[in-house]
């Protein structure tokens, strides 16, 4: 009866990367019986699977219903070790805020990007799309931002990228900023003074943790372990 | 700016088609919603009224002179017409607000189309007539229908629907049946107003989905909507944006006798598919036509031309997609000289 706790990692991962969600519920409960640190469980299982995904997106063995559909068993999985987490204000985590600028509504690529960079262990702030300019400057300034990403896929709206980077500038809030969509070249995310661009999802991931070097380094557990276990898959520098 | 066409559009397009001696390969910028710039009308009064989109086509067509007249403003009209509600930004392209079908439940009440009454589709036959009245004795008019996948996923909502490609494949074959059934019910009613109907399916290019999906869930509809154009002795014309090597192959198989790509480079598009199919593309939208200046837009006119003017079964210079609404004017003419210098046969690039 008693499992292997890496086999309920590993049956983790793969219900993540064939898109089970589940199977990703019930590892995550063969995790909480078998008394597995639930934070272990999403680093060291689900998000290893996302991870995994994330490659073979890069590889272009997945595509997007792919990456959907293993969100959604990585979500699934959390949901159920969600409340057996220590309080998320234990955790010094980046924090992202992302949008589809006002008048555009094509908001799948911007999920995508949302998708990996929470995986990658950024906290996640998601405007939506048709977002009005001035609510990225407000959101930025209210939560402190470190990052705030900028996405379209329409010709008509990519200007409004620019001004979004002009009012953070102006209204002086420290953060970084990342555009990307269909239209969107490295030289036009150059003209308008974006920190960062992206050509895609898993491109997003290496341009933000660049940014900031991988410093998604827990304020309260600190074992060596669980540092190993982060440089392991990357989170760390 | 025309002294070196020695045809009308119209000419040059039957002298292709038939195989005889042209002037030039023809020059056709994707130019949709940017059309209204010609009549100074916002985009939403130009794409909920036939006279304002027929007049500002025709204004734009006596102004530039461009080869194929497009009648669009969205990728979604159908889907619209069948039930999906869209949002119409004052100055932009109407963008789905409410996909038709939430449950399955809904799935009973989708019927193919009737052109003649359904949605926007009576302002968009009527722009078709205007135009075909007025202009359509130098001009094909073509209209642009968004082909069965494109519409599908409107009707659905996108992120559910491609998802459904694995949760629920018998959902999605229903809804392409209907949807390909109201594509050949549009084509039907533009044919019979005189105009030359063509498709985009731009949900199933390869940054989206898979080729293995694109076999199963795209290319067999795209067949059955192809072979209904050829069934009126007209070509078929595919268009894809984005990124679309990776289902390149797939789109020449569909019977479509022109591809029209994005992102991608002629060359390569040459060497996979131009033995089997008539290429049309690429300069950029937004880093040429929206973004550049003329100078720039020359050299990507020139660098298309240089590229893919000797593919086997021929090329339409074109943007990649749809002309940016904002695109300068002096952009516009800079992409029409640069096309009617290089493209003038035989080809001379100096």
């Amino acid at each position: 009866m008693h499992m292997e706790k890496s086999d309920i990692l590993h049956n983790l991962a793969q219900a993540v990367i064939d898109m089970d969600m589940a199977r990703a519920r019930k590892a995550a409960a063969e995790a909480i019986s078998c008394k597995i640190d639930p934070y272990e469980a999403i680093t060291d299982g689900l998000a290893r699977g996302m991870d995994k995904v994330n490659e073979l997106f890069e590889s272009e063995e997945y595509f997007v219903p792919e990456i959907l559909l293993c969100a959604d068993a990585m979500y699934a999985g959390i949901e159920v070790l969600r409340p057996h987490l220590p309080k998320e204000t234990a955790w010094s985590k980046k924090k992202i805020v992302i949008g589809v600028v006002k008048g555009d509504t094509h908001d799948i690529g911007k999920n995508l990007v949302k998708i990996m960079l929470d995986n990658a262990g950024f906290e996640m702030h998601d405007l939506g799309r048709n977002v009005p300019y001035a609510k990225f400057v407000d959101t930025a300034g209210e939560l402190n931002a470190d990052l705030v990403c900028l996405s379209t896929l329409m010709t008509t709206t990519m200007d409004g990228m620019h001004v979004v980077i002009e009012d953070i500038k102006k209204a002086g809030i420290p953060c970084m900023t990342m555009v990307g969509g269909g239209p969107i070249s490295p030289g036009f995310a150059k003209n308008i003074g974006a920190d960062g661009y992206a050509k895609n999802a898993a491109e997003a991931v290496r341009v933000a943790k660049g940014m900031f070097q991988g410093i998604q380094i827990p304020r309260t557990i600190k074992t060596p372990e669980f540092v190993i276990a982060r440089k392991n898959r990357g989170g760390i520098r | 700016m025309n002294c070196a066409d020695e045809m009308t559009p119209k000419e040059r397009m039957l002298s292709i088609l038939h195989g005889k001696h042209v002037d030039r390969l023809l020059v056709s910028p994707l130019i949709l919603n940017f059309a209204s710039r010609s009549l100074n009308l916002t985009v939403r009064s130009f794409c909920t009224n036939g006279k304002n989109m027929g007049d500002a086509n025709i204004a734009c067509f006596k102004k530039y002179r461009h080869d194929i007249v497009y009648i669009f403003s969205t990728t979604s009209t159908l889907a619209e017409a069948m039930g999906t509600r869209m949002y119409f930004p004052e100055d932009d392209a109407p963008q789905v607000e409410d996909p038709f079908i939430r449950t399955r439940e809904d799935l009973k009440k989708l019927k193919p189309v009737d052109p003649e009454k359904d949605g926007r589709l009576p302002v968009y036959l009527e722009a078709v007539k205007r135009c075909v009245d007025a202009i359509g004795n130098e001009v094909f008019i073509v209209p642009v229908i968004g082909a069965p996948f494109t519409t599908s996923a409107a009707l659905r909502g996108t992120e559910t629907f491609i998802k459904e490609l694995y949760t629920d494949p018998e959902l999605v074959h229903t809804v392409m049946k209907v949807a390909t059934q109201s594509v050949k019910n549009l084509i039907g009613a533009y044919v019979k107003a005189g105009s030359v109907p063509v498709t985009v399916e731009p949900v199933a290019t390869g940054s989206m989905i898979s080729e293995k999906h694109f076999r199963e869930f795209v290319l067999p509809y795209l067949k059955e909507v192809y072979a209904h154009i050829h069934s009126f002795s007209l070509p078929g014309v595919l268009h894809i944006c984005g990124k679309t090597k990776r289902v390149i192959q797939c789109m020449a198989e569909s019977g479509a006798d022109i591809l029209s790509i994005d992102n991608i480079d002629l060359l390569e598009a040459k060497a996979m598919v131009g033995d089997k199919v008539c290429l049309m593309g690429n300069v950029s939208p937004a880093d040429g036509m929206l973004k550049g200046n003329p100078d720039v837009i020359t050299n990507m006119v020139k660098d298309c031309v240089i590229k893919a003017s000797d593919s086997p079964k021929g090329f339409v210079l074109a943007t990649g997609c749809e002309v940016p609404i904002k695109t300068p004017h002096e952009n516009m003419i800079a992409f029409l000289e640069a096309g009617r210098r290089f493209a003038r046969l035989p080809i001379n690039l100096n």
